[in-house]
């Protein structure tokens, strides 16, 4: 009987002792990685549980947001990108943060109160091996890729379902024009593009390099570095590379926020955990978990990227992002062009 | 005292799929374009709840097509490997979803090993259901030809009749009904389901499912996904009040008098046999048989291994564990208790009966997200994770259950609650026992689809409670060929656990099943 008053007597302890402090909530999406030690550094020093929800692609994160937002689910959003934050804002789900990070300059801007943490480019890859063995040249430009000689290497991704998909399309409009764009996916689909679902779909069942049909896939700038890092055999070079073309690089901003209406007693520590996104360990070992660029300017690169993943001089993203309605206008317009 | 024993199941099933869906639709509702009638006008959505029927229906068609002749030649002869064959052909359906859509990919993908490129065609669709859904359409009408009299067959054969006529004039009505119900079944998960479409439907053949979740995950078009939602829910209850209603009216007594297996004879008969098996290897074994095929590079080098040692595998693998076991004890009491009800209701017992299917009939993504509107603040709880993950196993349990009470005869429950026993006596004692078999094999199914279970920790996952699953997906979702490797490695481990599972909790196959344990639990 003792005992199970005991037992009792320290259940409600611990119980009261977890309501107290209770942890911070991070959304990110899945892709969200950084090494133990580093989130067990953070959580020590600021003195508080981090519980991490991963949500998803961004856009399913952002979903989630808009539709808890009488309730937040998470007290600190990460992934949202520059493609999604119009909508995050349109929606208002998302606190200003003014801290020091927000403050200091970023190798990328992105709206206010959105602090940047990290960048990458979609852009197209390619399989060296399989055009060194057909002596095929790599296509020079957009339009070459129309062109015979290029039918049915190119693999893209459903801008409906997939962002790397819907980042390639802005490029191609951005870097082409709107009217010229689709007639070149007009072109591509009588060339015989072809359309994944997601990124997974295209790379690991589509793409040459792990036994597909085709050559070229629309994926990130570090995929091929990444390559190097997740090969089976050391490799001294990367099988895939970059393909920079006009109108088929798309830059990416990544930022982190204050959910709004999030668990008031923890804005502090919601505040540190911004900051530490931005801290110098941080920016160095996201470079290679998450496979991004950093966004603290002076950053040393890590070794593979400046290696296999060089950054891309230009890109093409729409002078200003485009709205909600916009984007879908498009998106209608390339799924009739391309698949109905 | 029926209606208390109800109460239970009744309120989980409305917390955990009804409550949820409901709060989604009520959050789309109003915004909807297209409006409930309006999904039939607007071409789209049209053409994919139509594919969605017509794929489930040619499916369950080819089921039935191919299944037929192969629980024939299964009923009929003795051979070697015979019960080997019935026992593998579970396989395919405690297999994960995402397992399976990889080694069908591995087959007929764009660098199948058998160099046919099925992508962008629904055929891969088809053929990943119909490897599915073959051994319910077989087990049923093995169990259904077992049932056969055999004193008819023989009076037809002696009056004249060809094997043929026998088995068009005896044989084929007295199956029909099984097939009947086995046909609903299949035609209900293949209209219902979720994972299998999402990976080999790709984007040209989406059935309305994969529809409703990039509505709703990547759109936030909740009015349409509400719609759209709305329908499959309807056509999806439709089938299963018909399976329902099929389902109870089988409750027949086993037969003593069947016929007997006996080993094949001639060249026509071995024949017959060969072709059933080779049948079998090409639908049901194939796409097991090309994971393992790919994944045997990494195991011949040894990195496999590595794979299996990571911290990350050994949480996947715990956590995944874990939860089956929690969920299993939520959904099992749950599920009993619907079965004992669902009997107990005379009048209201098919409707009952056909709540079951409410887990597999909602949406995975509908639940998921309903559930995050209606709980913000259980969000990537625990509880709220085993109750998605035991609304998987639910009707795993109260079918196979539901099914074995209809063929308990009443007279020992009568005798014995005569002579004084309780209710619940007569329960423990005596209908417990005569269920047991299909009980476990009920839990076997569940436990194993839960193994392998995408959707639910697809929605509601936290990094420190990794599965098998999510692990599978996160590795295809980097690049770089040691991910792929690790991917079809982990997929092995989670086929092996399923395996594992189902043996350990059905137990060792008996030659001749219990009449109560038949194939209706599946």
């Amino acid at each position: 009987m003792q005992r199970r008053c005991l037992l009792a007597a320290a259940l409600i302890a611990s119980a009261g002792l977890a309501a107290a402090q209770a942890p911070l909530r991070v959304i990110a999406h899945d892709s969200f990685e950084l090494p133990a030690p580093l989130l067990a550094q953070f959580e020590r020093e600021a003195g508080v549980k981090l519980q991490l929800i991963k949500g998803g692609d961004a856009g399913e994160v952002l979903n989630r947001l808009i539709l808890t937002r009488a309730k937040p689910i998470a007290d600190v959003a990460f992934g949202i990108d520059n493609a999604l934050l119009p909508r995050a804002e349109q929606a208002g789900v998302f606190d200003a943060y003014d801290g020091p990070a927000a403050k200091r300059p970023a190798a990328a801007p992105l709206g206010a109160g959105v602090v940047p943490v990290d960048l990458g480019y979609v852009a197209l890859n390619v399989d060296k091996a399989w055009f060194a063995g057909k002596g095929l040249a790599l296509p020079a430009s957009l339009d070459d890729l129309a062109k015979p000689a290029y039918k049915n290497l190119l693999v893209v991704q459903h801008p409906g379902t997939s962002s790397p998909g819907q980042a390639f399309l802005q490029a191609t409009i951005a870097g082409l024009g709107e009217a010229q764009a689709f007639e070149w996916w007009a072109k591509m689909r009588a060339n015989g593009v072809k359309v994944a679902k997601g990124w997974s779909e295209a790379y690991y069942t589509d793409f040459t390099r792990n036994g597909g049909t085709r050559p070229i896939v629309v994926s990130y700038a570090s995929s091929p570095a990444a390559e190097v890092f997740f090969s089976k055999t050391p490799l001294t070079e990367s099988p895939t590379a970059n393909l920079f073309l006009r109108g088929s690089v798309y830059r990416q901003v990544e930022g982190v926020a204050l959910v709004k209406g999030g668990n008031p007693a923890l804005r502090q520590a919601a505040g540190q955990f911004i900051e530490f996104l931005r801290s110098a360990p941080v920016q160095q070992a996201l470079q290679t978990s998450m496979w991004m660029y950093p966004a603290e300017p002076g950053t040393p690169r890590a070794e593979l990227l400046r290696r296999h993943a060089a950054e891309p001089a230009r890109f093409d993203n729409p002078p200003t992002e485009p709205a909600g309605d916009t984007l879908r206008a498009w998106q209608d317009r390339w799924v009739r062009t391309v698949l109905r | 005292m029926r209606f208390a024993l109800s109460a239970l199941p009744l309120g989980f099933l409305l917390l955990f799929a009804a409550a949820p869906v409901a709060r989604l639709l009520a959050e789309g509702w109003g915004t909807a374009e297209p409006g409930f009638w309006g999904l039939w006008a607007d071409a789209y959505l049209r053409g994919r709840v139509l594919w969605s029927l017509a794929q489930a229906g040619l499916s369950a068609a080819l089921c039935v097509l191919l299944g037929l002749p192969l629980a024939w030649v299964f009923a009929r002869f003795e051979f070697a490997g015979r019960a080997l064959a019935l026992r593998a052909l579970m396989l395919p359906f405690v297999v994960p979803t995402l397992v399976a859509a990889m080694g069908v990919l591995a087959l007929f993908g764009p660098r199948g090993v058998l160099g046919i490129d099925g992508s962008d065609t629904p055929w891969l669709l088809v053929y990943g259901n119909v490897f599915f859904n073959l051994c319910l359409v077989v087990r049923a009408g093995v169990d259904a030809l077992d049932q056969v009299s055999a004193s008819r067959v023989a009076a037809a054969r002696t009056l004249g009749a060809t094997p043929w006529r026998a088995f068009w004039r005896v044989e084929w009505p007295a199956v029909r009904p099984w097939l009947a119900s086995a046909a609903c079944l299949a035609f209900l998960y293949c209209l219902s389901g979720f994972g299998l479409a999402l990976v080999l439907g790709g984007q040209r053949w989406a059935t309305a499912e994969v529809e409703i979740y990039t509505l709703v995950a990547h759109e936030l078009a909740l009015g349409q996904a509400g719609v759209l939602a709305l329908w499959m829910l309807l056509l999806n209850g439709a089938v299963a009040l018909a399976y329902a209603a099929i389902e109870q009216r089988l409750a027949v007594p086993a037969r003593a008098d069947r016929l007997p297996r006996r080993a094949a004879r001639g060249m026509g008969e071995r024949a017959a046999v060969a072709a059933a098996l080779a049948l079998l290897g090409a639908v049901a074994a194939a796409p097991l048989l090309a994971i393992v095929w790919r994944a045997a590079p990494a195991l011949a080098d040894g990195s496999a291994w590595r794979v299996l040692g990571e911290p990350a595998t050994q949480l996947a693998l715990g956590n995944t564990l874990r939860f089956t076991v929690l969920a299993l004890a939520l959904a099992l009491p749950m599920g009993v208790l619907h079965a004992v009800s669902a009997q107990a209701l005379r009048g209201w017992g098919v409707v009952w009966r056909a709540a079951a299917f409410l887990p597999f009939v909602v949406s995975p993504v509908t639940v998921a997200f309903g559930l995050l509107l209606l709980y913000p603040e259980w969000t990537a709880s625990l509880p709220l994770l085993v109750a998605a993950y035991a609304l998987i196993a639910y009707p795993f349990i109260a079918k196979a259950l539901a099914a074995a009470l209809d063929a308990v005869p009443p007279h020992l429950a009568q005798a014995a609650a005569t002579l004084g026993a309780s209710p619940w006596r007569v329960f423990w004692r005596v209908t417990l026992p005569q269920v047991w078999p299909a009980l476990r094999r009920g839990t076997a199914f569940a436990a194993a689809t839960m193994l392998g279970e995408f959707a639910v920790s697809l929605f509601l996952s936290r990094p420190e409670w990794l599965t098998l699953t999510t692990l599978i997906h996160q590795r295809l979702g980097r690049p770089g060929e040691s991910n792929l490797q690790a991917a079809l490695v982990l997929a092995g481990l989670l086929m092996a656990l399923a395996l594992l599972v189902f043996v350990l909790i059905e137990g060792r196959a008996r030659p001749r099943p219990d009449p109560a344990d038949h194939a209706r639990t599946a």
